[in-house]
């Protein structure tokens, strides 16, 4: 049986590519869901064997790429605490966030069969909650917008910057107005513990909407 | 020379987010009716 082991040179690109991957699934789906875009730009795939919805617009498609391979190598050095999926308003005021906290347990040795078997298993009771999420959280106000955000340490930026696309794609430290949300409730949609990961999901909802 | 950071510095939480913004509502909006407009000129060929 191979195993892995967190010693192992590649094990921590492993989480980041299966982490992004899920990521991006989860954005296109969240993007769907909260109807921050027409339903015309997507289109029905199937990913961890359940349908999802997928935008098939290049820049939109291009730029939540980009954003997840700007992230990768923080998620890679377990640099990365929470990824954040913000919906503002047209005043850029957020709505809602999406809240991806994230930690890497320490882990002694993993089958590779169990790393991915168990973790898709996982990643897709996420992607179900998601995709039913709109049943708990209220309509969004008309013209809204999204952002992603990540939260971080100071010293991992300098993993961010080794990418190339960082050049074309930089980052700012996020002011008061992108990350504020005056009393929000908190909906929490789902956790997971596994060896590799552990994620948990919720949603900050701001009170009043419109 | 690098300057090598204070451990609390190092530690400084901070929260990023891309300068760039993506696609407005309405630039995709415009795209989606371009593109039905050029299926169903392919359609009537």
């Amino acid at each position: 049986m191979t195993t892995l082991t967190r010693q192992d040179l590649n094990f921590g690109q492993v989480v980041a590519d299966i982490l992004c991957e899920f990521l991006e699934v989860a954005i296109h789906l969240i993007l769907y869901v909260r109807e921050v875009y027409p339903s015309g730009i997507f289109q029905k795939r199937k990913k961890y064997n359940v349908p999802v919805q997928m935008s098939c617009h290049p820049e939109l498609n291009q730029y939540i790429q980009d954003t997840l391979h700007c992230i990768k190598p923080l998620i890679e050095k377990n640099d990365a605490e929470k990824v954040v999926v913000v919906i503002m308003d047209k005043e850029h005021h957020p709505v809602e966030r999406f809240v991806f906290e994230i930690s890497q347990p320490p882990l002694l040795s993993i089958s590779a069969e169990t790393l991915l078997s168990h973790v898709e298993q996982l990643l897709r009771a996420f992607i179900l909650k998601i995709s039913v999420c709109d049943a708990v959280l209220n309509n969004n106000p008309p013209g809204c917008s999204f952002t992603v955000l990540v939260h971080t340490r100071e010293a991992a930026t300098r993993n961010m910057e080794k990418v190339q696309v960082i050049k074309d794609f930089p980052w700012i430290v996020a002011d008061e107005q992108e990350v504020h949300m005056k009393e929000p409730r908190l909906i929490p949609l789902k956790s997971m513990t596994s060896d590799i990961v552990k994620m948990q999901l919720y949603v900050e909802e701001r009170a009043q909407k419109t | 020379e690098q300057t090598e950071l204070s451990p609390s510095s190092r530690d400084k939480k901070i929260i990023l987010l891309p300068c760039k913004t993506p696609p407005s509502c309405e630039h995709v909006q415009l795209w989606l009716e371009a593109r039905k407009q050029y299926e169903s000129l392919q359609k009537g060929k």
